[in-house]
């Protein structure tokens, strides 16, 4: 009990630091811009407001909430060690795994944050074109949170032992990876690689499977899903919430074992 | 019987550094004891291995061999550090914070309830003068200031040991003397106190017993006025005549008295005469071969 209302300090705490990180306000307004432009691209296009309009502002919410992730994430532990703040953090009698889940639930938060402001800044705009915003709407935002949250637990990982452009690049990697799963491994079963192909079809199943976040456009169950049309269900949302959490627990299980055995110089 | 509050026992670290892991000993096989109510200075020249040891016995940086314990408890364990307050090496702190939000933090990472976060926040910031400054944010605070608030954290629960390391490093005299007055208030509160310094004058002011680290290794450990040498080095005359003043240096062996009545009878006049023991800085000097330069 005790260690989760440390770790919630610790959580709370990280999300006062975003909050008071100018760089996140830059993004965050640059993402709102992105949205209001859709105002003016509804107008060009040819009685497709909606459509834009949705287009935009979604992946406008996956596109920032996946940098933001990265961006704060591969420097939170980094910035700890680098600033030397963690010595007084770690001789307090708490464990260090609990200064990573704090880290993370501070990260949590602070995407929800920042993604609800572009989900009420994307429903304010679809309202100014008098566009009805439905249910598959708020699910695509929830798919997005879910997305973030797992980068976010794989840039806590790799900065949990190497510097934050190497942390940036191998979430990054992950990350491009992760949404064209699905392509690579129909490309891996057509292709014949012997051993190397089992070894690389083993590491395809580490890497997440990001596309399950995005979804639109995919066949799921055997039916095309699209936001324009006939969209995924809340029951395909929780299977995806499981797989997050899943996916983030192990990344944090092992970000705490390499932040555990580190020495902090 | 005293209590040990603090053992090292044959305490060493390793480091591997760069490409090809290149053995670096920062740290051979040190062993000292800290007692209840006391204050142990650990004392060395910058690179002796000082911060080493402290973070080992903080559980910031693993032993590579050897083990501690504090309060009887085996180092690195959360039960270690229930009793402990930590001042770092030149403190750095989330600078965003205020602060009163930085020792309510540490208050919470203590296990502290809120109604005992804020009586103890608030008497602490009093104590270490920044009540004035409690609502500012960290990056507005000086050195000399950080270090208080630094010493304020380590303070935040009460404990019964207090480590500091360097807690006077980049001071200016009043703040110096303002920890020192700190220190000594914090004993005279029956908290033991281990502290690392390369300052000589901060041992001989404060420390019951102090312990020697130079390249890694402790030299020497003890109270003062047991590893300093009893025997007289020699005895200073001063004496002060019509081409002003002169110092004159005789050995154990010279006599003293008849120097004097010499001097007397040149018409000189006997401005002091002091014996000189072995100081901190000769016993330095002496373990040290000469890097006392160097640590101050």
């Amino acid at each position: 009990m005790r260690a989760i209302v440390r770790i919630g300090a610790l959580g709370i705490n990280t999300f006062r630091e975003a909050v008071r990180n100018r760089v996140l306000y830059s993004l965050l307004l640059f993402a709102v811009g992105l949205m209001l432009s859709a105002l003016v691209l509804g107008k060009l296009s040819l009685h497709e407001e909606g459509r834009i309009t949705r287009d935009v502002g979604l992946g406008g919410i996956s596109l920032f909430g996946v940098l933001i992730a990265i961006f704060v994430g591969v420097n939170l532990v980094y910035k700890e060690l680098d600033k030397k703040t963690v010595f007084s953090l770690a001789s307090k009698p708490i464990h260090r795994y609990e200064l990573i889940l704090g880290k993370f639930v501070g990260m949590v938060l602070t995407l929800a944050v920042q993604i609800a402001i572009m989900a009420v800044v994307l429903v304010a705009v679809l309202a100014v074109q008098h566009l009805p915003v439905d249910a598959g709407l708020y699910r695509a935002i929830v798919l997005c949170f879910l997305e973030s949250m797992v980068v976010a637990s794989i840039a806590i990982l790799f900065s949990s032992f190497s510097s934050p452009f190497l942390s940036g690049a191998f979430t990054l990697g992950l990350f491009f990876v992760g949404r064209s799963l699905p392509e690579l491994r129909e490309v891996m079963n057509k292709l014949e690689l012997g051993t190397g192909g089992v070894v690389l079809k083993s590491v395809l199943y580490v890497v997440p499977d990001l596309r399950l976040f995005y979804v639109s456009g995919s066949l799921i169950d055997g039916r095309w899903v699209s936001i324009h049309g006939d969209f995924i269900a809340w029951s395909y949302v929780a299977g995806t919430l499981v797989y997050a959490v899943g996916y983030a627990a192990v990344a944090l299980t092992l970000a705490s074992i390499f932040f555990s055995r580190r020495d902090f110089v | 019987m005293s209590e040990i509050v603090v053992r090292a026992d044959k305490l060493g670290k390793t480091f591997r550094l760069g490409l090809f892991k290149k053995r670096v000993e920062a740290v051979h096989d040190v062993s000292f004891e800290v007692e209840r109510g006391e204050i142990l200075g650990l004392l060395g020249p910058n690179g002796a291995g000082k911060t080493t040891t402290i973070k080992m016995l903080m559980g910031l940086i693993f032993p590579s061999r050897g083990r501690a314990e504090i309060f009887g408890r085996p180092v690195p364990t959360i039960e270690s550090k229930r009793d402990l307050g930590f001042l770092p090496e030149s403190p750095y702190f989330y600078d965003y914070l205020t602060g009163a939000e930085l020792l309510d933090l540490m208050g919470q990472l203590c296990g502290l309830d809120r109604s005992t976060r804020r009586r103890r926040a608030g008497e602490l910031l009093e104590r270490v003068g920044l009540g004035p400054a409690k609502d500012r944010p960290l990056r507005k605070y000086s050195k000399g200031m950080l270090q208080r608030i630094g010493l304020a954290q380590a303070l935040l629960n009460d404990p019964k040991l207090v480590v500091l390391d360097e807690p006077m490093s980049g001071l200016d005299p009043i703040g110096r003397k303002e920890v020192r007055d700190l220190i000594l208030e914090l004993r005279t509160e029956g908290r033991t106190i281990l502290f690392s310094t390369h300052i000589l004058s901060d041992v001989e002011l404060l420390c019951d017993r102090v312990a020697i680290i130079a390249q890694g290794r402790l030299r020497e450990s003890g109270a003062l006025d047991r590893i300093l040498s009893p025997l007289l080095l020699h005895t200073e005359i001063v004496l002060e005549g019509d081409a002003g003043k002169e110092l004159v240096e005789l050995d154990p062996s010279a006599d003293v008295n008849e120097r004097l009545r010499l001097a007397l009878a040149e018409g000189k006049r006997i401005v002091s005469v002091t014996p000189r023991k072995e100081s901190l800085e000769d016993l330095f000097v002496r373990e040290l071969g000469g890097s006392v330069e160097r640590a101050s």
